[in-house]
């Protein structure tokens, strides 16, 4: 089967640059093992939110001092501000409505309080300015009884560490306890899937009303499965209404990926769910097709591929007992040799090993015994030189280097 | 200290791969609509270990799963989770006999046997009011389902008597397992088939003995007869595939997933030397056009706009890109790739009365989708979510084979592939 792009992975990244080639005409098809990390996003987007354990206040200015081997860096720092509002605008008509700079980080809170710059959140989700002015004083935070994914306590404590007055309600509704009948099962995601019609919000609504007359603010669980029933809470609530993150798997995450997903399909994309490219064919410097698990004897033959296939946690990387490697196509990565170098002891730690990845040259050319590919593009997690977890710049890399490759592959024809 | 430690699985079905991970209880549609049953996490790869240490873990409750296989599709570790409840069912099944009405639903080709020699009276009769209420009240079978038409002709009748002494001519050929729907219920498809083959210079052949594939024997727990007439299924195939050096051509999605991967991954039959020989009708041809050795021409005046709906069992196959990009082939035909959601219905599942409430409630984010999608029809490779889809939006639903012979220009496909 011929494409003219095959996209191997199938998280944040792979979308945005399936989505940036297909609205361009391209027939793209993306290979997605199974859901990807985009599950556990809990309503924010980051560019770069830390350098050298201190907190980013402008991304742009920041990343124009990045170390070569740093993503960013080699999009070209000049190219961000650009790329960052390409990304902003394909969210946007995605269906995904986001707030924020490029040039000035807000602060998300994350499930257990901790407030973190970021980039873009949901419109809908609470976020802060400036951690010296905070926009009100009073938060009501809505506990729902018996929910697993919302560390209530941890949250209040956080919050009250940023100034805040905190009053933890706890409530339920019939709807909510029945859901309490499978004790594994009252998650975000299940609530989601109850708190959909207006009868059932009402209720939660009437809730809300009865116990938090006093706030400035009401928090609520981000488990509201899309806009109209948030806009449809949020109109039955008098006070000013704002979801919370909880703990993956995200509603949020979910949300998101389901409407890059059918934006993709609309534009006539074809996305592999639950199937895994197994191999590939090299023919000089170029890979000419790939081979998956479930399409087996019929490659997928294309003109351009792209590596987006995440890091350890998606199986983009594999680490053995004796090495670091990309699984497809034993690409070159930068991974210590040294195994005693991958890890050091404590796990809040900077760690080594997330700043592994494949290599690539200036134009995320993926390499191959040194020499670039010259159809085989890495983005996203997959990359080496940047750090997800201590640098947050692990969703900015996902969408630039994604728009980055496209354009560098629509630019090829 | 790798020789110290376990690095590879040592369970069939990956279960020790699972990092809880809780990716497979967000797709989950049964869990989605009801908290009777405890996910596919739970009920799959942690249950598991439970029932390994003593089979009174057994949950009753694993009975709800549809066996849709989306929590495999989802899982990002490549867990056989669908399988670990499938199998923990079998063992906590055996020696139990099945009840009157699912041994009924499981036998599709023996009710479909006595259903097509009275097809008129069957029909008329499996669609009265009095009838419905009592296979609802005695059966528990739901009274809103209408049971599939009988044909009155079956396909191998038809294909006997019409088709096979024209078939040896062509200068290939191809086999077909045509499963209990088209035999019984819809012969149209598998004529629509042979019309489509034989335009292409492909005669078709029934297999030496073919009987039901057993999807819904496996469903209803019948799995010694399942057994038995997979090793029937098996044999044929083997005998065309390595005597006649033909391939297997299928036009159901879930007969397909049962031959190929629930035969050794349920039953126990391994089929896995054969299994390459076995596809969809349209992965077959796809590969022919993709490779240039055959072309279709389609009517000029052919005009629909029609939504495609991914079964489960074909997204499990990954194969739903071969027959939207058939259709897509047809000038005049705008196709729509629906978002991938279970109708409900999940073989005979949604025609038992306990059932039928939550079949319809999973299927309900389906049919809106349908709905948002403004088409005339519906395509789809699987034949229990046609009268799902049908029942439920009203939509007329289509296989993509009968859209491709509905649209194709017979004579000029003929002189295009030399005939």
């Amino acid at each position: 089967m011929r494409m003219d792009t095959v996209i191997m992975g199938g998280g944040l990244s792979a979308l945005t640059c399936g989505i940036a080639l297909a609205k361009r005409g391209q027939r793209v098809a993306i290979v997605a093992s199974g859901q990807s990390t985009l599950l556990f996003n809990g309503g924010s987007m980051e560019l770069l939110g830390c350098v050298d354990g201190k907190a980013v206040t402008s991304p742009l200015e920041a990343i124009a001092a990045l170390p070569a081997e740093h993503p960013y860096s080699k999009l070209g720092a000049d190219r961000i501000s650009e790329l960052a509002s390409e990304a902003h605008s394909l969210l946007t008509d995605a269906g995904i409505v986001m707030e924020g700079k490029a040039d000035a980080n807000h602060w998300r809170i994350t499930p257990i309080g901790v407030a973190k710059p970021a980039w873009l959140t949901l419109s809908s989700h609470f976020s802060i300015d400036s951690l010296g002015e905070l926009p009100c004083k009073r938060l009501a935070l809505m506990c729902i009884r018996g929910f697993f994914d919302q560390p209530n306590g941890m949250l209040a404590e956080g919050l009250k560490g940023l100034g805040f007055e905190v009053d933890k309600l706890e409530f339920t509704t019939d709807e909510i306890t029945a859901l309490r009948r499978s004790p594994s099962e009252m998650r975000a995601n299940s609530l989601a899937k109850r708190l959909v019609s207006n009868a059932s919000l009402q209720r939660v609504a009437d809730e809300i009303n009865r116990l938090a007359a006093d706030a400035d603010m009401v928090l609520f669980p981000s488990v509201l499965a899309d806009e109209d029933v948030i806009q449809t809470l949020k109109s039955m609530v008098k006070k000013p209404l704002r979801l919370v993150a909880t703990l993956p798997p995200a509603v949020s995450g979910n949300r998101m990926q389901a409407l890059l997903r059918h934006y993709f399909r609309m534009l006539g994309g074809n996305y592999l769910m639950g199937d895994t490219v197994v191999s590939g064919t090299l023919e000089g410097d170029r890979l000419t097709s790939v081979t998956t698990a479930k399409l087996g004897d019929m490659p997928l033959r294309a003109d351009n591929f792209v590596l987006a296939t995440g890091s350890f946690v998606s199986k983009g990387l594999v680490a053995d007992y004796g090495r670091v490697y990309e699984p497809i196509l034993d690409l070159d990565v930068d991974a210590d040799a040294d195994r005693e170098q991958w890890t050091r002891f404590g796990v809040l730690e900077p760690q080594a090993y997330s700043r592994y990845g494949v290599k690539t040259d200036a134009g995320l050319h993926c390499l191959k015994q040194g020499k670039p590919i010259q159809n085989l593009r890495a983005i996203g997690s997959v990359l080496s030189g940047h750090d997800a977890i201590k640098m947050g710049d692990g969703t900015g890399v996902s969408l630039l280097t994604a728009l980055a490759a496209a354009q560098s592959i629509l630019a090829t024809k | 200290m790798a020789d110290k430690m376990q690095i590879c699985n040592i369970s069939e079905n990956n279960f020790e791969q699972c990092t809880k991970c809780s990716i497979c209880t967000t797709v989950c549609p049964v869990a989605a609509v009801t908290t009777d049953y405890p996910g596919p996490k739970q009920a799959g790869p942690d249950g598991e270990r439970y029932r390994l240490k003593d089979p009174a873990y057994y949950d009753k409750m694993l009975k709800l799963c549809l066996n849709c296989k989306r929590c495999e599709v989802a899982c990002p570790s490549g867990v056989h989770i669908a399988d670990i409840i499938q199998s923990a069912r079998m063992k906590a099944g055996e020696g139990k006999r099945a009840s009157l009405r699912d041994t009924m639903l499981a036998n599709t080709d023996l009710l479909g046997m006595v259903a097509n020699k009275v097809a008129p009276l069957a029909n008329a009769t499996l669609g009265l009011a009095p009838t419905k209420l009592v296979m609802h009240s005695v059966m528990a079978i739901d009274k809103h389902r209408t049971f599939p038409a009988y044909s009155r002709t079956k396909f191998e009748t038809w294909f006997k008597r019409h088709a096979q002494s024209r078939q040896d001519a062509y200068p290939k050929h191809v086999s077909y397992f045509h499963g209990c729907y088209v035999n019984y219920n819809f012969p149209k498809l598998g004529q629509d088939l042979v019309k489509l083959m034989n335009a292409m210079g492909y005669g078709v052949h029934l297999l030496d003995k073919e009987q039901c594939c057993g999807v819904a024997l496996i469903a209803n727990g019948l799995y010694k007869q399942a057994k038995r007439q997979g090793r029937v299924n098996a044999a044929s195939i083997r005998q065309t595939v390595n005597t006649d050096h033909r391939t297997v051509l299928t036009t159901s999605s879930s007969c397909t997933f049962n031959l190929r991967d629930e035969y050794p991954a349920i039953l126990g039959i391994d089929t896995r030397d054969v299994r390459d020989n076995i596809m969809l009708a349209t992965r077959f041809i796809y590969r022919l056009i993709d490779e240039e050795k055959v072309k279709l021409v389609f009517k000029k005046d052919y005009q629909r706009r029609i939504a495609y709906h991914t079964a489960c069992h074909m997204q499990r196959m990954g194969w739903q890109l071969y027959s939207i990009e058939l259709l897509r082939m047809i000038p005049g035909l705008d196709l729509q790739e629906l978002e991938q959601e279970c109708c409900g219905i999940s073989g005979t599942y949604g025609f038992k009365k306990e059932n039928y409430e939550r079949s319809q409630a999973i299927g309900s984010v389906l049919f809106k989708h349908i709905a948002d999608a403004q088409v005339e029809a519906v395509a789809t490779d699987c034949e229990t979510c046609k009268w799902q889809i049908e029942m439920s939006t009203g939509l007329p639903v289509e296989n993509p084979i009968s859209i491709l012979a509905d649209a194709l220009d017979v004579e000029a496909t003929r002189q295009a592939n030399g005939l």
